[in-house]
């Protein structure tokens, strides 16, 4: 088959094939037909990623690339096509795979949606499909940044899919301003990038250090926006305003991953800059424990989701910044799964409920009892349980600071994994213990094409850690196998007693000493401090140049017009419309030459 | 009678005959008769051409004078043609009656 036609093309050419489809023909008024067209096609695309996947595991130096020249820029190329890797097969699995999960998900979700909604909903989920791919396939960091800026504007499309309302719209041009002003460094480092080493690969080639350290660092920003790191982070909980499935598919198990992956794709670059990655190990590991604060007060399930997602980040990037990019990377894998999974449980308890609110909720254990098995194993994946996937990644997370010894940060990633499964417990007991606090709700399972995503995410989620682990690692060229570690137990038992904690205090009602913290941080200053500083700077600078541009610029323009037009007023009394002036002064100038001539000529010409 | 003489007095009857013309183009308000001072100042030329031509000894100035009346033919044609137009659309011949051109 790859003899026949190259798998990008498959991987890349059926979600293309799939968003024209429906996009452009009446397909898309038929939304039941438009979401089977998606669907079918994303399953083709996913075939192409597990055949590439396991030919890259049988083989793990396969390095399968094309490329062809697209435009020249000064003396070098820039190119386009498709690269196959240890690095970037196993992210075709699970960009594939997710996107299909939620697909046959959201056509449950959405039942009650109009037909030519959930037709655009499909097309922008494909295009999704296309420019997530292209970004994991791209042989160049110039290709990264097209799908990482089309993967930006899908995510603005989805976020706004409810667009009539307010919040929503609001939000998704939140999330695209935020992520847009972040890619303001990723494109400035991309420039800087080329004019000093002629490329837009990954290679250090005659780098220096310090030269490194900048691009990298203009790269982080970028990483940071689209990554939701602190201080970035905050388009990402309004991001929440976006159908469920979205949410899953692109603000918690893909799309903001892209971030990290764009780190381990140029782990060349990073590895040889020092201080960007101490940058990025303080940037996990303060977002890691902040996230996971900001998870713990919050009772709008997706909003707690949405910062759990931000402070699982960071511990990637952490882990990253460590040196440990295989364990970063494999975190990304397992939290694509397990978080998707969380997504969608919370999409059906949303679902049946018709609240966010968890203090709403209560009880759903016996009305939801797959959704509460699902659920749960997500959760406890999330707490860092044995022998759920999230166990073996965030232990590898954690050992890998322990390896580059950084104590603090290290503090702060366990502090987060004793808050990570107070959150976790905190919801679970909410949602499901006791007796539902919304006493008309009739709340019961979804269909059958909600409820099987979910069960093969949780099948990964339970596999994916010990069955992963050590293919995952020999396909990044690294040994590895598992080890019980002290830290590894002492991170277990933490996790254990914090959902212990988070039950006691289920029990006896919540902690009061803790109460103006979670109002500080309910009260979202960072935010306020943005809208202040936008309002104060940005607003009062656009003005200032409004101003020079209404009244300088447009003035200047409007002064040479309003000239000529008097000009041109005057002169126009020359045309009289009577062919006897005419002649006049055909005869008159015609003289006028003659006599200019003969003079001209008597004088100069004739002296000889 | 010497040559270069004889080529003066066509010359001379030439500048009277095209300055009659110019004249009348400059005076009259009849587009027929603007019409009629044209074809004197082109008349005038071509008898330049012939009086040249006469002059070097060969047939050239000749040649184009026939070139010269064809055109004038042509000229006249579409001349008559614009006086017919104007008589219809002012009732008059007078081309100071048409002045809709003006700025």
């Amino acid at each position: 088959m790859t003899e026949l036609l190259p798998l990008p093309l498959v991987i890349l050419g059926a979600p293309v094939l799939a968003f024209c489809l429906v996009a452009l023909t009446p397909l898309r008024k038929n939304g039941l037909l438009a979401a089977q067209v998606v669907i079918l096609l994303s399953t083709l695309s996913l075939i192409a990623a597990c055949v590439a996947f396991f030919d890259q595991l049988g083989n793990p130096d396969l390095r399968e690339s094309w490329t062809m020249r697209w435009m020249p820029m000064g003396g070098a190329q820039a190119e386009i096509g498709w690269l196959i890797d240890g690095t970037s097969a196993p992210m075709l699995v699970v960009v594939g795979l997710v996107a299909l999960c939620v697909q046959v998900y959201s056509v449950g979700y959405l039942n009650h949606e109009p037909p030519h909604a959930i037709g655009r909903y499909f097309a922008w989920q494909a295009l999704f499909v296309f420019s997530m791919q292209s970004l994991v396939l791209a042989p160049n960091l110039l290709q990264l940044f097209m799908g990482w800026e089309l993967v930006g504007l899908c995510s603005y499309l989805l976020i706004g899919f409810w667009w009539r309302k307010p919040e929503a719209a609001k939000a998704s041009v939140k999330a695209f301003w935020v992520t847009k002003t972040a890619d303001g460094g990723l494109l400035l480092g991309l420039i800087v990038l080329f004019s000093l080493s002629g490329s837009f690969g990954w290679e250090t080639g005659t780098l220096s250090t310090t030269e490194l350290n900048l691009i990298t660092i203009l790269l982080l920003i970028g990483v940071m926006g689209k990554s939701a790191q602190m201080p970035l982070h905050i388009w990402l909980p309004d991001a929440m305003q976006g159908p469920t499935p979205v949410s899953a598919l692109l603000h918690a198990a893909t799309m903001v991953a892209a971030g990290i992956f764009l780190i381990v794709r140029a782990w060349p670059l990073f590895e040889a800059a020092p201080f960007t990655l101490d940058v990025m190990l303080w940037v996990g590991a303060i977002t890691a424990f902040l996230g996971a604060c900001f998870a713990l007060v919050q009772d709008d399930i997706k909003k707690m989701l949405a910062f759990s997602t931000c402070s699982q980040l960071g511990y990637m990037l952490a882990a990253l910044g460590a040196g440990g990019m295989a364990a970063g990377y494999f975190h990304l894998t397992t939290h694509a799964f397990f978080k998707a999974l969380l997504f969608l449980g919370a999409g059906s308890i949303i679902h049946a409920m018709g609240t966010n609110s968890m203090k709403a909720m209560g009880g759903l254990f016996w009305s939801m009892p797959l959704t509460f098995l699902l659920f749960t194993v997500g959760s406890l994946a999330l707490a860092g349980i044995f022998p759920f996937a999230g166990f073996y990644s965030k232990d590898m997370v954690l050992e890998s600071l322990h390896h580059s010894h950084n104590t603090i940060p290290l503090g702060l990633l366990l502090a987060g994994v004793a808050l990570t499964a107070t959150y976790v417990g905190r919801s679970l007991f909410l949602v499901f213990a006791g007796r539902c606090r919304t006493p008309d709700a009739h709340p019961h399972e979804g269909p059958i094409s909600m409820l099987a995503p979910m069960v093969v995410l949780a099948a990964l989620t339970v596999g994916a850690g010990f069955m992963l682990f050590e293919p995952f690692y020999e396909l990044l060229g690294q040994d590895a196998s598992f080890h019980w570690t002290a830290l590894g137990t002492g991170g277990l038992i933490l996790s254990i007693g914090a959902i212990g904690f988070a039950y006691y205090t289920y029990r006896k009602g919540p902690i009061t000493v803790f109460r103006p913290i979670s109002e500080l941080i309910l009260s979202a200053p960072l935010d306020r401090a943005y809208e202040t500083a936008w309002n104060r700077i940005l607003l009062v600078g656009a003005r200032g140049v409004a101003w020079v541009d209404r009244y300088i610029i447009d003035g200047a323009i409007n002064a040479i017009g309003w000239v000529c037009t008097l000009m041109a007023d005057r002169a126009r009394k020359l045309q009289t419309g009577r062919a006897d002036h005419y002649i006049g002064a055909l005869v008159g100038g015609a003289v006028a030459i003659i006599l200019y001539t003969v003079i001209a000529y008597s004088m100069w010409g004739g002296a000889q | 009678m010497n040559p270069s003489v004889e080529l003066q007095a066509w010359l001379l009857l030439s500048a009277a005959l095209f300055s009659t013309g110019l004249f009348g183009v400059l005076t009259r308000k009849s587009a027929i008769g603007l019409l009629i001072a044209i074809e004197l100042m082109v008349n005038a030329v071509n008898i330049n051409f012939v009086a040249f031509g006469f002059a070097r000894g060969d047939h050239t100035g000749q040649v184009i004078a026939l070139f010269g009346i064809a055109l004038t033919v042509a000229e006249v044609a579409v001349g008559l043609a614009l006086a017919i137009q104007m008589s219809r659309n002012f009732r008059s011949l007078e081309i100071d009656q048409a002045q809709e051109l003006n700025g």
